[in-house]
Order: C-alpha cells, then structure tokens, then sequence
C-alpha cells in the first residue's frame, strides 16, 4: 500500500466515537445557555474525532509508537485544555469533589497519566486489547481536564495565580521530559508491541519501514522526542499565556494621583 | 532622602543604628549581604588576573606557526584551567558579587534571607579555587579541556591527579552556587519591601530570579556527572568508558544539560545589567518590560531543552538531531525581542555616553553578532562544519567576554558609586573601554576566519598553513590590548577607591531602590523606603507630575510572601530532584540491556521491601509530630519525632545489611556496570537518609530541651518536608532497582 | 622541534571551508550562503537601528527628560513574529541540507577509519589493505566511510569533502566521502584527545579511478624483502628491538598500537602530519620521537646512529 492509498484509505469508522461526539455537540447548546465559547468546543470535537478516526489512529494501532505518541499528547494536553476553554465563563468548577480542586491532583493527573500509560506492560495492552485501550483514551481526557483546571478553568478566581501556574506548568514540562529522555535513549524497546505488528492487514509495514524509513528504533527515537520537545512547547505556550495574563493585568489600570 | 517618604517598616526594630564593624576580621566574619557581595567581587578579580594571564600565555604560544613557547602538555593544562577558571571562578562569583550586593537594595530588604549559607556559599569560592589550582603542585593541572569529555578524562588517558582537582572543586563550587540560588530565591519571595510586589521587580532582581531557577536545577545534575566520574576514577568503575561497557555519549548528556542552562545562568544577569543601564542612560523607562521580562521565562525554559545542539557531530541522528534544531533555534526568538527591546530603549531617549552605558552598548552590539553566529550553529549542517573550530571558538568568546564581560565592566562602573561613594574616574574609564573594545574585537572578529580556514580548537601549534600565521599575530596582538585595558581598569578600581569624586546618593540619577539610599549604604541598608508604585519609584518620586503608570497587585502571591524555611527547603528538593533524576535516568540505561554478572534480579525484594515499609512508615510519624506540635503536645510530638528516627534507622541497618550481603558475595562497585550504578543510586540516596537523621536528632534535641514549647517550629516543618522527599524518592528507586526486574 | 612548511602544500588543498569540492560539502555550503545573507541582514538592520539612534539621540545640557515611552505592543508582536517565520524557514533550510549532505550510510563500508592516540588507521575492506594517515580514494565515488576510535573521542575533518564527525570508541559513525576531482586534501582532527591532538593530520589523496586502481594493487603487495645489507640489518633490528609488538608490517605480525608500516615510504608525512617522510627526518624520529612528537606514544629506544641509519633504511625499502 503506498502513502497516498494509505492516507485516503487508513480512516476508521468508529461508531460509538462518532455517536457520543455527536450527541456531545447536541447537548451543549442545551446544558449550557451561555454559548459564546461553543466554537471552542466544536474545535475540541472535531480535533477528537481527526484523532480517533483519521489514518494516525490507524497508525497508532501496532504500527507506530510515535503515531501512539502524537495520540497521547493530543488527547491530554490539547483536547482537555480546548474542553475547558469552551465551558462558559461564569461556571463555577468548585461543586465537584473538593480533592480535585488541589493543584497538586492536578499536577499529579497531568504528569501521571504520562508516566502511567507508558510503563511497558501496560502501552503493549493498551494496543493489544479494545477495553483496555478504551480506557486509556477515556482516562486521558478525564486526566487532562483535571491537569488544565488549574490553569483554564472559566472562573479566574478559580485558577492558579500566574506565578504560581508558571511554576505547576513548568514542573509537569520537566518531569515529562524526564521520560521523554528515557524513551528517547532508551537502548531497549519501551513499548514492544510496535516492533512487530501482530498483523499487517493494510499491508502497510513495508511502506513504513523502507520508504518512509522509519525503524522501530527510530520510531521509538521519534515517540520519545515528540513528548520531550514538542510537548514542552506545549506547555511553554501555556506558559507564555500566564506571563501574558499576569503582565496584561498591570496595563488596564489607570495611573494613581500623584503624592 | 526628602522627609517626605514613608518610614521602612524594618527599620522600626532597630531604633540605635548599627555600626559597620572594622578591621580584616570583620570582613572574614561577616555576613553583610553588600560585603559578601565585595568579596565576591574581589575574589572573582583575582581569578580573573590568573584566568587572563593564563589566556596571554595561550595567545603567546599560538602567535606564531610551529611555535615552541610552551610544551602540548602546559597548553593543554593552560586551556583547560582558562575554561574552567573564567567560568566558575570568574563568571559566577562575579555575578553573584553583583547579586548579593543589589538585589537585596534593589528589592528594599535589609539582607538575603540567610545570611550565615550566604557567607558559607561564599567562602567556598575561595576554597574551591584552591583546590582547583593546588593540582598544580601534585603532578599537574587538569589537561582534558574544561568539559572533561570521557573517556579522555578517565583513569586510562588522563593518570593524573588533575582530573580529581577538578572534579572535587567543581563539586565544591557546584554546592556553593545551588544554595546560592536558593538563597536568591528565597530572598526575592520574602525578604522584599512592602509594596514591591513581584511585578515591580527591576529587571535585573528579576532575571537573577529567574537565573536562580535553572541554576539550581541545572548545577545538580552537573554534581550528579561529577560523583559518576570520581567513581569511575577512584572506585574503578565504568560509567563514562566504553572498554567497560560505559557510555562516553552518556558523560555529555549529563555535561551538556547543565552546559548549556550554564550559558544562560552567566548571560541572564548580563541581559539584567544591560535591562539597567541602559535605560537609565537613555533617560527612559526600558522598552517593553514585559517582554523583556517575559522572554527571560521562554530563555530559561529553552534554556533546559536545547543541549544537545552541542553534540551535533556526535552522530546521535538526524532524527534527534532535527529536534535541537528546532528548539534551538527558538531560542534565538526571545533573545531576539531582547535585544530589539534595548535598541528600542536607545530610540527617542537622551543618551548619555558615560563609561556604565560605552560597556553596555558595546555588549549589545557584540551579543547581536554573538547571537547570530549562535544561529549558526543551532543550523546542524553549519554546525557539521563550524563545530570545534576557531569559528566556535570566536562565538562563544563573544557571549563570554563580548557580552558578559563587557556587562560586567559596565555593571561595575555602574554600582561603584554605591558601593564605595566615589565614582570612577571617566577618563581612565574611556581609556579602558577603548582598549577593551579594540583588543576584544582584534582578538576575536578574525578568529571566525581562521575557523573558516580549518584552524581547529585546543591545538597547541600548526604548520604554516595560508592565513593562520597572520591571523593568529592579529588575535594575540589584539588580546595583549584586552590585557592593557584591564591593568587600567585595576588602576582605575585602585585609584578612585581612594581619589575618585564624591558620588552622593544617586550620581546617575537612576530609578530603583538602591540609588534611595546613601552610598554606601548602612549596615541594615535602608534608613526610609520611598512609596512604591511602580517600577521606578525615584522617577515617581523626583516627577510627581508624570509619574509611571501604577503596577497593580491582583493575586495573593504576589503580594505575600512564603515561609522563608519552607521555602528554602522546596527549592532545595527542587534542585535534589535534578540530582536524583540524573542518578536514576543512569541506572535505568545502564541496568536496561541484561550484562554478566550481578543483576536486579540478585537483589533481596522481600527484605528490602520490609525494611522500606518502614522508611515509607517515618513519612507518617513525622507527620504526626507536626500534627502534634501544632496542638502543642510537646511530649506526643518527642514520642512521634523518636518514633521517626527509629523507623529510619532500621531503614538504614538494613540498608548497611544488604551491602554487606552484596559484599560477601563479592559484588563491588566495579563489578559490572548493574553494581556501579546501584550502589551509586541507593548510596546517594543513603546519605540523604543519614542527613536527615541527623538534622532529626537535632531537632528531637531541641525538642527535649523545650525549644518548640512556644508554638512555633518552623525547622520541624522544613525538614519534614525534606523527609517526604527522601521517602518519595526512596518510591521511585525501589520500583526501578527492585521491582522493575520483576515485572520485566 | 624544527619544522619547516610542509611539502604537500605546494598541490593540495588545506582545510577550505569555503571552497568545497564534493556534492556534500557544497550543499552545506550554500546554506552557510543563505544563512549568512540572512543573518548578515539582521545584523545590518539592528546595528543600523543602534548607531542611529546613538548620532540622533544624545543627551544635551539642559534639556528635559525624553518622553517616556514604556512600549509598544503592536512593534513586539511583530519583532516577534518576523524572527519566527524565519526560523521556520531556517529550519526547512537545515533539514533539507541535513538529508543531503549526509545521505544514510551504505550496509557496508568501503572504508573503515580508526583514530588512534595520535594517528589515522584505515582499512579497505574490499581490497583486504590497511594503511595509516594516507588514505586514497577514487575521484567522482562516493566512499562510505565507517568511523572508529580505539580510545578516546577523535575527529574527522576534511571541510572541502564533508561534514565533519566525531569518531566514537564503542560507537560507529558513518559518512559519505567523495570528491570532484582529483587532487590532495588535508584533514585533521578537531575534537581534543589529549597531549599531541595538535599533530594527529592526515591526507586524504583523490586519485583518478585508474590511479585508484593501481595504489590498491601496490598497496595489496606484501612488503618488499629488503637486498641492501645495512637494510637486511635494519629488518633484523626491527624484530629485535620489538618494533614489531607495535608496528606491523605484512608478514611480521598484526600489531595495531602504531601504524602499519607495510608500505611506509610511500607515504609523504611522518608521525601524522609533524614533519615530511623524508631520510632525514626518519632518522630524527628513530633517534628520538620525542623531540619531534613530545608526548606521543613511541617511546625513545635509544638507539644507536648506527641502528638508525640501519632501521631508516630498511623503512626505506617499504614501498
């Protein structure tokens, strides 16, 4: 199969996906009545289903550890984060449980899920078995969302000073990193399943493997960067918007009477 | 100061002004932030005389083709004790004199938050340059090139005490310059004035906060390469050589990933010099404070993420290497809103060309060019080409001495004033500048050429290839002229320290706080604090009528300030994570492909497991202790603190029991490379076990002797939260050494 | 130590990174081409923006403070938007270039390039020859070339050919060697390995492929048996005074600590670029390298003059 096949070819058709997006998107406008964030939502659902549908899904399942990586990041950093910008400015998160208001559960959430899904054993079953792998998209998003309230949440009130967000925001980069690193260098197979796809229904090994030329080992290098590199661009972007937060503060005050 | 300011709240509890102390002893004993500061200052200026001569020598021997002046083995030992020397002997001390002696003025405080660890950091400048250069008298200085890249600095190529000089006093400095930093992080989060909330920072406390950070970050994991090469070099083992099945890429990671944080930790304050002066000499507040100090977060945070742009040629892939390429070059972004900004700050000011402002300006417009050959290099390609020649050379000498240096020199014309009351002279300070800034650009602008040409680095002598014999004259003249500008420099410290004018409060009619006070200031610094508002609280006070916008205060913690104890020790574990998280991250790739010999597989899960229930078991205690001393149960409190240091004694017998039994089978530290890196793990985390135990002990101590009766223990605090981390850390070592085998 | 200006330099090229002479190097650079307009230009703008502002700016006796313009959001936002688009494009630039001008190794090598404390070792595994810092390659051929350290890290630069890169101990590197034409070309070592990593040069000769072919036959031939008693002599001290534990010569062991000298007079330079492979100066060597390579690894045997000249000329013989 070659790339262009692959690409008009590797999409899934996930039913369950597309019914609970769908049914998602139908009762925002009901639960919510403030709707100026919708787009943000709607943005979050269709990245959620490029995610899930699209020819990387196929990918991430037994072919590429990088195309699981690029998944992972996606579904917690970047979905979770636009889920909790589209929640309308005036709710308030506080009614939950409150140890899910403790920035340190947050943090723990965000980095967790990370270290938790990458440990050998379980980034093989979650490729091997459906449940498993169900569970692991669901717990990311639920992960992610509990990372970001503490930076996103709709009320400010609600939300880590700028300082402080810089600094939770800051840790969770380095002690991804930190697996990143290890992936990267690892000079064993973090996550086995992908050196040997159980099957090649696509036919498409050959084409990974030679014209794209992406070894296993490679593949593993790659997956282990994409959550060092980028992702720490993730979070420094998510950085720079505190600084920018905490600094714009200062401008929209007029100047005091002079002494 | 006018009586029209309001009365700084410190200065209540010290109604009798304090009196300066006198004499030579005075200045061994102090813990005066400023004279600490002095110290540094002067130590730093010694090292420098040393440093500079040794870099004369150096330009001696290459002036001519085939020369002969000194033998390969003095060059190498000149080159590498030059590295080392203007970095962490030079470099640092000097920055963190400036630190020590502003930053507290600067933020309004009497002093920094600990000013006994100050004076301690301090005196370990001197003795680890000591150290260092004692290697001279035992068989000679370190000859591996300041980054010490194994396997050449291991046993095998480098028999020489040198390389243990080195490494013992880098580790000493390294220690100094963590507790350092959180000495300075400290200080900024809770020893600043009312009113000085974190926004009005002036931009130079600011960035040495910010620096604080990756300093104690980045050092730790420069310690941890450190420890792994002395065992290498006096247990026999294997870490960093391939014939053992070491790793030799390995030692640059680690060297690398302090490295380059290394680079930002010097240049940092030197943007903050720059972000001073030359506003004040523009006659302008700085041009875009925000993204000024913005940028210095994005500069810090790259900062951690973009070493291995120094390992391009080591053939680690294009795969890898395309992700430094990447962050590397977004580096170049903020530090090119810097820039822009300063050159903004020049546009439609008053510019007034003082000595303080020739420096910065001159430091500009070399770190533009340094910046941009600093591209380069983040270009992999380029780099395949440029790297480890007379090109490199050229561009790091521009960041060192183009930028730092030269900010450096600016700083101190600037602060001089303050710290001694008189100014400096201006005539011998053009005269320096001049000379400086010709020798420097004469020394350096062709050394890009030479590279171009082939010269590479560290060669003691070359054949007389087209263009290297002239090329080389016009550098070593030119560095003959840096030496001249600074005999001026000295003579100039030397003379106005005794003639120079009187300077009064605010000679360069400056913004902070530090120009609020006499010069120098008293003991306890600030007699009155003017309003602050803003950023420029002298600028509001001397124009009322157009005073700066007013910097708001929204959040709590900008405001308020942290528990100094516990703050200390958060970033003291901030900084012991980047240690350990070396020593893991080299367990786990070292232990990762099976060897022969001892393996995870030999260790005792069952006993390790019971006898770490117990450490995991103090975490409770010690918690109940807290409990129990703040409802003021001072024998429940005694009881629960016991309790705890009996729990991590048992820990550490059975710790003491599994190396015997390890022993007795004939595991060694140099066993294999499994043995190397677990004893190496486990004992680092061993001794900050024992640490803890004793700092327990002292406080179970003043506990007994009713210390803690008056509701008030912050140490108790402070190192229960240093226990948490101990036992966290021991949760992460026993799943990777014990219990990661088992689940494999 | 006297040394005088190479003979090689007369017809060959020494350390050009702007001029190169292979596909490879000239890819990289035309990088450095665009890269240096476009950083040139930075320069030009901002030094420009800075003495600009020092001729139109200055403060004058009298006057009052300047307008105390504290920013401009609009000129940051773009100050930083334009630096991104151009690393985004130097990015594109440098990952382009990477691809071609390092092209993935072959599966095997044609050459194999160790770095010893201080010399060059290569060996063609076709031909089944090793020689020592003199390597030949064919004009218009792509070489892969396979790099090794036996100890410490080395570094292979020759910037008119290629990239340069780090050779390794327990870790092959592999890059593309090729030439246009035919001609000499220094190389060097640029990472530093100790004592004599001044002196650790080497040649890299690009022959015509039918002159390529030739210095393989001759280099495939086993020593020659020297005739002249004073080298017979010579040859007889080589065992003796145990050059041979070092230095192999075909048929006289298979040592690696020091170059092999089965074809040593044919090579133009001593002790890696120190001096030119002339009688003389073999002699000075024998009598005592170190006066000529302080610090390399050849100890001083103290020979006699006689041994020397006896030694000198049966090295002499090894063509």
């Amino acid at each position: 199969m070659t790339t262009a096949q692959f690409i008009l070819s590797g999409w899934t058709w996930n039913p369950v996906t597309v019914g609970l997006v769908a049914l998602a998107l139908v009762f925002y406008p009901i639960v919510f009545r403030d709707r100026r964030r919708f787009g943000w939502f709607l943005a979050a659902m269709v990245i959620l289903l490029l995610t899930l549908l699209s020819p990387l899904n196929t990918l991430a399942d037994g072919y590429l550890f990088s195309a699981h990586m690029t998944q992972h990041i996606v579904l917690l950093l970047v979905v979770p984060g636009m889920l909790m910008l589209s929640l309308p400015q005036q709710l308030s998160l506080a009614r939950g449980p409150r140890f899910l208001a403790i920035p340190f559960v947050g943090w723990l959430a965000g980095v967790g899920a990370m270290w938790f899904w990458h440990e050998p054993s379980l980034c093989n079953a979650a490729v091997a078995s459906r449940p498993i792998h169900a569970l692991q998209t669901i717990s990311l998003l639920v992960l992610g969302s509990l990372f970001w309230r503490q930076i996103l949440a709709p009320r400010d009130n609600e939300r880590l000073s700028p300082p402080a967000a810089v600094l939770y925001l800051f840790s969770a980069c380095v002690t991804c990193s930190i697996l990143g690193i290890i992936i990267t260098f690892s000079p064993v197979t973090v996550c086995s399943i992908y050196t040997v796809p159980p099957t090649d229904a696509l036919g498409l090994l050959p084409t990974i493997r030679d014209r794209w030329a992406i070894s296993p080992e490679r593949d593993q290098q790659i997956g282990g960067l994409l959550m060092w590199v980028p992702m720490c661009l993730i979070y420094l972007a998510a950085i720079f918007a505190q600084i920018a937060r905490w600094f714009a503060h200062a401008r929209q005050l007029v100047p005091a009477k002079t002494s | 100061m006018s009586p029209n300011v309001s009365a700084h709240p410190h200065s209540v509890a010290i109604a009798a002004e304090a009196e300066p102390e006198r004499g030579m002893l005075s200045w061994v004993t102090t813990v005066d932030h400023k004279r600490i500061g002095i110290l540094y200052m002067l130590t730093s200026l010694v090292f420098f005389v040393v440093g500079g001569i040794e870099a004369l020598f150096i330009r001696l021997q290459l002036a001519v083709p085939n020369s002969t002046f000194v033998g390969p083995d003095t060059y190498n030992m000149l080159f590498t004790m030059h590295g080392t020397t203007m970095i962490f002997l030079v470099a640092m001390p000097m920055l963190f004199g400036l630190a020590n002696y502003v930053l507290p003025l600067q933020i309004g405080a009497r002093d920094m938050a600990f000013p006994r660890l100050n004076a301690f950091s301090f005196w370990l400048v001197p003795f680890g340059g000591v150290l260092l250069h004692f290697s001279y008298f035992s068989g000679g200085a370190p000859s591996m090139g300041w980054f010490a890249y194994a396997p050449l600095s291991e046993l095998p190529y480098s028999s020489q005490a040198g390389v243990d000089y080195w490494a013992l006093s880098l580790l000493v400095l390294g220690i100094g310059s963590v507790a350092t930093g959180i000495n300075l992080i400290v200080t900024v989060l809770t020893q600043r004035a009312p009113n000085m909330t974190l926004r009005r920072l002036p931009l130079f406390s600011w960035m040495m906060f910010v620096n604080s950070f990756i300093l104690i970050l980045a050092l730790p994991v420069l310690n941890a390469g450190l420890a792994m090469l002395l065992i290498d070099r006096q247990l026999g083992a294997g870490f960093f050589l391939p014939s053992a099945g070491g790793s030799a890429i390995m030692w640059q990671h680690i060297f690398w990933a302090f490295g380059h944080p290394e680079v930002y930790i010097v240049a940092l304050p030197a943007f903050g010099i720059l972000s001073e002066v030359i506003p004040v000499f523009s006659r302008k507040p700085i041009f875009g404070y925000e993204f000024v100090a913005g940028s210095t977060v994005a500069i810090a945070f790259l900062s951690l993420l973009v070493w291995a742009h120094h390992m391009f040629t080591l053939g680690l892939g294009h795969t890898v290497e395309l992700f430094f390429v990447a962050s590397s070059l977004l580096i170049a972004i903020p530090t090119g809103v810097k820039v822009l900004n300063w050159s903004a700050t020049l546009y439609g000011g008053r510019i007034k060309l003082d000595t303080p402002m020739l420096f910065c300006i001159a430091a500009l417009v070399q770190f533009l060019l340094a910046g941009l050959t600093g591209v380069s290099h983040a270009v992999a390609a380029l780099d395949w080409q440029t790297k480890n020649s007379y090109y490199l050379v050229a561009h790091f000498h521009f960041v060192f001495v183009g930028l730092i240096v030269f900010a450096i020199l600016g700083a101190v014309h600037y602060w001089f004033p303050k710290t001694t009351g008189r100014m400096m002279s201006e005539k011998l300070g053009k005269w320096s500048f001049w000379l400086m800034t010709i020798g420097f650009n004469l020394t350096f602008i062709i050394q890009h050429f030479l590279g171009l040409a082939g010269m590479p680095r560290r060669i003691y002598t070359y054949p007389d290839l087209p263009g290297w014999g002239w090329m080389n004259m016009v550098s070593t003249v030119g560095a003959f002229f840096m030496g001249a500008a600074s005999l001026v420099f000295v003579w100039n410290l030397w003379i106005s320290r005794r003639k120079g004018r009187i300077a009064g409060d605010n000679p360069w009619h400056a913004w902070t706080l530090e120009w609020a006070t006499s010069s120098p200031p008293p003991v306890e610094n600030f007699n009155f604090l003017p309003p602050i508002r803003s950023r420029r609280p002298l600028w509001d006070f001397a124009n009322p009528d157009r005073p700066d916008p007013v910097v708001g205060t929204k959040w709590k913690m900008e405001t308020s300030s942290p528990e100094k104890n516990h703050a200390s020790v958060v970033a003291f574990i901030f900084s012991e994570t980047g240690f350990f998280a070396v020593l893991i991250l080299a367990y786990l790739y070292y232990t990762a492909k099976p060897g022969s010999g001892p393996s995870g597989h030999d260790l005792d899960l069952l006993k390790t497991g019971l006898f770490s229930v117990c450490l995991f078991a103090s975490s409770f205690t010690i918690w109940r202790a807290e409990v129990s001393q703040h409802h003021g149960r001072n024998h429940a409190m005694i009881a629960w603190l016991a309790l705890t240091i009996v729990l991590g004694g048992i820990f550490i017998v059975g710790q003491g029991l599994e190396y015997w039994g390890l022993f007795e089978s004939g595991v060694r530290v140099n066993s294999n490379l499994f043995s190397t890196a677990f004893f190496t793990l486990t004992g680092f985390h061993g001794l900050h076990v024992c640490a803890g135990l004793i700092a327990l002990l002292v406080l179970l101590g003043l506990a007994c002797a009713g210390d803690f009766k008056n509701g008030h223990a912050p140490g108790l605090k402070a190192i229960g939260l240093y226990w948490h981390f101990v036992d966290v850390v021991w949760i992460l070592v026993f799943s990777v050494v014990y219990l990661l085998p088992h689940l494999r | 130590m006297t040394t005088s200006t190479p003979l090689f330099l007369a017809q060959s090229s020494v350390l050009r990174v702007l001029d190169p002479d292979s596909p490879n190097a000239r890819s990289i650079f035309d990088l450095g081409v665009i890269s240096a307009i476009i950083l040139g230009a930075i320069f030009v703008i901002v030094a420009a923006l800075v003495v600009y502002s020092l001729m139109r700016f200055r403060w004058r006796e009298g006057e009052s403070e300047p307008d105390q313009v504290a920013g401009n959001t609009k000129v940051e936002i773009t100050w930083t938007a334009i630096p991104c688009l151009i690393v985004i494009a130097l990015f594109a630039l440098t990952a382009r270039t990477m691809s071609l001008s390092d092209p993935p190794p072959a599966p095997e090598p044609d050459l194999i390039v160790t770095g010893h404390r201080w010399w060059w070792e290569a060996s063609y595994p076709h031909a089944g020859i090793t020689v020592a810092n003199e390597f030949h390659i064919p004009a218009g051929k792509p070489f892969s070339l396979r790099l090794e350290s036996s100890d410490v890290l080395h570094e292979f630069w020759v910037p008119e050919l290629a990239r340069k890169i780090t050779a390794v101990p327990g870790h092959p590197n592999s890059i593309w060697l090729e030439a246009d034409k035919p001609g000499t070309y220094l190389g060097i070592c640029s990472e530093f390995c100790g004592t004599q990593h001044a002196w650790m040069h080497f040649l890299i000769v690009v022959d015509s492929p039918a002159d390529f072919a030739a210095w393989e036959k001759a280099q495939q031939k086993t020593a020659v048996t020297p005739a002249t008693p004073l080298a017979i002599h010579g040859l007889a001290l080589f065992r003796e005074k145990t050059c041979v534990s070092c230095h192999a010569v075909d048929g006289l062991g298979m040592a690696k600590e020091g170059p092999n000298l089965t074809h040593f007079a044919s090579r133009q330079q001593l002790g890696a670029g120190v001096v030119d492979n002339t009688a003389e100066n073999i002699q000075r060597w024998l009598a005592d390298p170190q006066s000529i390579k302080p610090g390399c690894l050849m100890p001083d045997f103290h020979l006699g003059d006689h041994d020397v000249s006896a030694l000198t000329a049966y090295l002499e013989t090894l063509r």
